[in-house]
Parts: structure tokens; sequence; C-alpha cells
């Protein structure tokens, strides 16, 4: 795939998809090196210097950006070509790709579908068969649930990892860079491209880049797959988990060993709260130097006060809105020990949790969603069942413990994609490819 | 499910506009009704969390403890030009962003 190759399919799938809110004709490479002429997507929240950058907001929707992320100039020394920035929910927050500014991205393999979110944009782009590399960004699961939806490989390293300086920010405990690949082998060269400590930014890790991709290799003999009991007890799609039981065979006929693993399901069932809490808080703050005094569509106004009311009653959408005020309570001096703080709580037992079930295991699987991709307008869950609480949310739990996850494609279910999740230990992203790779090559085996 | 009393919100119409005034953004009517109901679901959910005692845990702040670099030595690493720094700005004067003004 060629950068004119890419703009051309980028701009053929746009009236169906939506997936991007700008195609770039005219980046060129800058440096030889690994990702030399290969075009590459960026999701719309990826600071870029010159080039508007919107965060999926109306309230940015005139943003041009003075500098670059970190990752951008990664990325342009590898050799890549910046091709396009792809739509996401507003900032980040949602899990739909129905939320952006731009209108809503539709699912390429059945366009009244979703395709998730909030990196839906990214995940489509690379599932379309535009790019072979987009860029995500990951705070509940926004990288490896759409990754699930259109049968890509969906990556979110370890927490700090990949520097976030010049990511717009959702919530900074929880946000994360992600990434979009074809394939596994792409996923591990990526995280080798991207990682590395960054002064920019001071939750970066104080390590060099990764050297993975080199020496990756699928051999899993005697490496322990531990599989998420309560996920797997809460989905009750037939063909979801009849292919994952095959994967899982498949994988044991590979030497893998496979091993049920169980967590404490009250703690469980709090993940989805405690993550609406944190999350909502923090973005809360987070966004309130969004003024329109320094940057981005000011309204008109007869004093400060109001250029701000005006500018973001304008600017933000209604779920935006509606999160900003939840968030807004919970930090309230009378709320917070109740809400924020009593969430940093649970959280941190749930994590100690988390990480006791990945010391018994080399990487922890489970299908990455219950099934296939909604319909636009939602799925219709009991928000108390534990197929929403568990099975459609528990892949926040990287988010929390900060470990590296990624989402490989396995079999269709109702003919269309769908994948599996695997996490493993914080900063072991090494074992985290080799074991993916193993699933993928099942799957491309036939099993 | 019965709600213990400590997560109760009782949250209302006023409340809502309250907090949309302390964030710098009005809601329509429609908005004002969904949030309402949004805080009512809520509260199924953070019953939830009442069920875990967290007597003596600590809040987690970030994923895990690490290395991190917290400090730095008082450098300038980069600049950023004032034009550069200014072009996103409604209105900029003599290189100041400008607003109306504050003291009349």
């Amino acid at each position: 795939m060629n950068v004119n190759e890419a703009i051309n399919r980028l701009k053929a799938i746009q009236p169906t998809t939506n997936a991007c809110v700008t195609i770039i004709e005219d980046d060129v490479k800058t440096h030889e090196g690994v990702l030399s002429d290969v075009p590459i997507a960026l999701k719309d929240n990826v600071i870029t210097k010159g080039i508007l950058t919107t965060g999926g907001s109306k309230l940015l929707s005139n943003y041009i950006p003075p500098y670059n992320a970190t990752i951008v100039d990664k990325l342009k020394q590898a050799g890549g070509v910046i091709v396009a920035k792809t739509s996401l929910d507003e900032l980040g927050m949602g899990g739909t790709g129905t939320a952006s500014f731009n209108g809503p991205v539709r699912n390429p393999f059945d366009l009244t579908r979703q395709a998730g979110g909030s990196s839906s944009g990214s995940a489509v782009v690379v599932a379309a068969g535009a790019v072979d590399i987009a860029i995500g960004s990951d705070t509940g699961d926004s990288v490896r649930k759409p990754a699930s939806y259109v049968g890509v490989v969906g990556t979110k390293p370890t927490y700090g990892r990949i520097s976030r300086y010049g990511i717009i920010p959702y919530a900074s405990s929880l946000d994360h860079v992600g990434y979009f690949t074809r394939d596994v082998r792409l996923a591990a060269l990526m995280c080798d491209v991207l990682s590395g400590q960054d002064k920019m930014d001071h939750t970066s890790l104080p390590y060099p880049s990764t050297t993975i991709a080199p020496s990756l290799q699928d051999n899993v003999k005697g490496k322990v797959y531990g599989v998420f009991k309560e996920v797997l007890e809460a989905i009750d799609h037939p063909q979801t988990l009849k292919h994952f039981d095959a994967v899982c065979r498949a994988l044991e006929s590979k030497g893998a060993i496979i091993k049920t693993i169980s967590m404490n399901e009250t703690l469980l069932r709090t993940c989805l709260p405690t993550y609406y809490i944190i999350a909502n808080c923090e973005a809360t703050a987070n966004h309130s130097n969004l003024t329109g005094v320094n940057f981005g569509l000011t309204q008109e106004g007869a004093d400060v006060e109001t250029i701000m009311t005006n500018t973001r009653t304008h600017g933000f959408g209604p779920l935006i809105r509606k999160r900003f005020v939840i968030g807004s309570y919970g930090l309230k001096d009378e709320n917070q020990d109740k809400l924020f703080r009593k969430a940093q709580k649970v959280r941190r037992l749930i994590v100690e949790e988390f990480n006791r079930m990945l010391n018994e295991c080399d990487g922890l699987i489970a299908p990455a969603t219950t099934s296939i991709a909604p319909l636009l307008e939602g799925a219709n869950m009991n928000v108390l069942s534990n197929a929403h609480l568990i099975a459609e949310n528990y892949m926040v739990l990287s988010n929390f413990s900060g470990a590296p996850s990624i989402t490989v494609p396995i079999m269709p279910v109702d003919g269309l994609p769908h994948g599996i999740n695997l996490t493993c230990k914080i900063e072991d992203e090494s074992t985290m490819f080799q074991l993916a790779l193993a699933i993928e090559t099942c799957v491309k085996e036939g099993l | 499910m019965t709600l213990p009393s400590s997560t109760l919100i009782n949250m209302n119409k006023d409340m809502i506009l309250s907090l949309a005034d302390e964030l710098n953004f009005s809601l329509s009517e429609s908005e004002v009704v969904n949030i309402v109901n949004e805080f009512h679901s809520l509260q199924e959910l953070l019953a939830l969390l009442e069920t875990i005692d967290t007597e003596g845990v600590s809040e987690m702040v970030y994923p895990f403890e690490s290395p991190l670099l917290t400090l730095r030595d008082d450098e300038v690493t980069h600049e950023l030009p004032q034009s550069e720094a200014l072009s996103n700005a409604y209105k900029a004067k003599e290189g100041y962003v400008s607003v109306p003004k504050v003291v009349k």
C-alpha cells in the first residue's frame, strides 16, 4: 500500500463510513526508517502541527496546533507519512463512534452497525484496507473493542510505555496511546517505534524503546493462557463461546497450557461504576481549559465569563455536557469521599485482584466482546446484568492496572468480525506479542 | 434493588442547572431531564461500589508505582514562538490574548 493508494482508498470509503475528519494529501516522507513511505492515520485527538486537530469536538473544529505530539515526530522519524486524521467520539468520551461533531462512524462490514469507539475512524481505516497502521487512544477499551468489531489487531501497551505528550486527554490516570494494525507482527514493530521515555510526559516509563519485533516468535510451548472464568460465564452467545473454545484447543495443540482463572465477582461487577466515576471526574477537570479564549471555536460575549459560557455551550455535544455534570458532582467537596475517593479505593482492590490473576498465567484471555458490533442505535442490555457489567466492560481492568493488552481477530460470529482479548503483566509486551502471534497463527492455519 | 441510603442522590433540576453554571455551559430543558434520569440510573451502579469494604484502603491515583520522572531541572527544553502561541487565540493584541475589559 503506497501513499497515493491509501489516499484514494480513504476518499472512496469516506462517504459510507465517515471514518475521517481530514484526509491529508500533502504530507511527505522526511526520514528513512522502518516505516519509510508507509501511510499512517492518526486519531484526531493526536496533535499535529499545522494540521486541523478537532478531538471530535465542535469546540476545537478550527484548531490548528503549533506543535506535534511526540508520537507524530516518532512516526515521521521512522519514515511514516500521515495521510488522515480519523473520527472519534467527542474528546474520546464514548464507546460507540456515534458522538462526534462530524457525525457517526459506520462499520465497513455492515453500515447499519457501529465500529465501536472511541477510536472508531482509526479502526475503520485499517479494516477497510486504506492503511496498515492507525493510531488510537484507549481509556476504557477504546482501541481493543473497536478492533474486535472490525476484525483488526488493536494494541494498548503498558501505561507510560508510549508518550502521551500532545494527545488531547480524557482521563489522565487511565489514558493510553494505542494503535490498530492488520497483524500482530506489525503491532510489535509499532511498539518498538512508538515506545521510549519522553521527558515531555512525566508519566512516561523511564526505559528506552522496546526491541520486540526482530525476535518475535509464536512458540508457546509450556506457556500458560489463563481463561477469564467470569467473562466466559457472562456470555451466552453460542458461536462466540464455540470459537473461543476452538482457539483454546488449537493453542493446546501447540503445547500451550489452558488454565481457568477466576476473579472475585463482586469486585468485577464494580469495574464499570468505578470507571464511570474516575473517568468523568478526571475529564471534567482536564477539559476546564477549553474556554474559547486561548484557542477553539470562540463565541462572542460581553465579558470573559460570557465568552466561556457561550463557547462551551455551543462547542460541547450533549453527551459531553452530561458527563461533565456527573464528573463535577463527584468532585464537589461534599461528594468526594463517597464518590471519587471511594472509586479510587475500589480501583486499588480491583487492581490487586487483577494482578493476582495475571501472576497465575503468562497471559489472560477472553472474548473481547459478547458478540458482534451493535447496531448504530445501540445495544439494549440490562445495565446490571453480568453480560453488561462484566463481559462487555472487563477490558477496563487493563486501564485500571496499566497492563499491556491486545485484541486479535479470530473467526467471524454471525458473519461479522470478532476478536479475543489478551492481557499480560505490566511491562511484558514481549510475552504479549508472542502469545498473540500464536493465536493469530492458529486462526490463519484454520485451527 | 434496595439502595443504601449513603448512595442516594436527590438530584433535581435546580442542582443540575447549578452544576452546569459552575461548568460554564447552558443546558436545554430536555438535557436537564436526561441528566436527572441519568443520575437515577447511576445510583444503581453506585450501590455496587457501596458493597465493597474500603476501610484502610488508600486511593489509587495512577495504575502502578513506578520510577516515573516527576522532577526535572528547570531548563528550557523547547520553545513556542509567541506568534504561534497566539495563532489560535480569538483575539490577540500587542503580544497578548485580548479579552473584553474585566474591570470597567
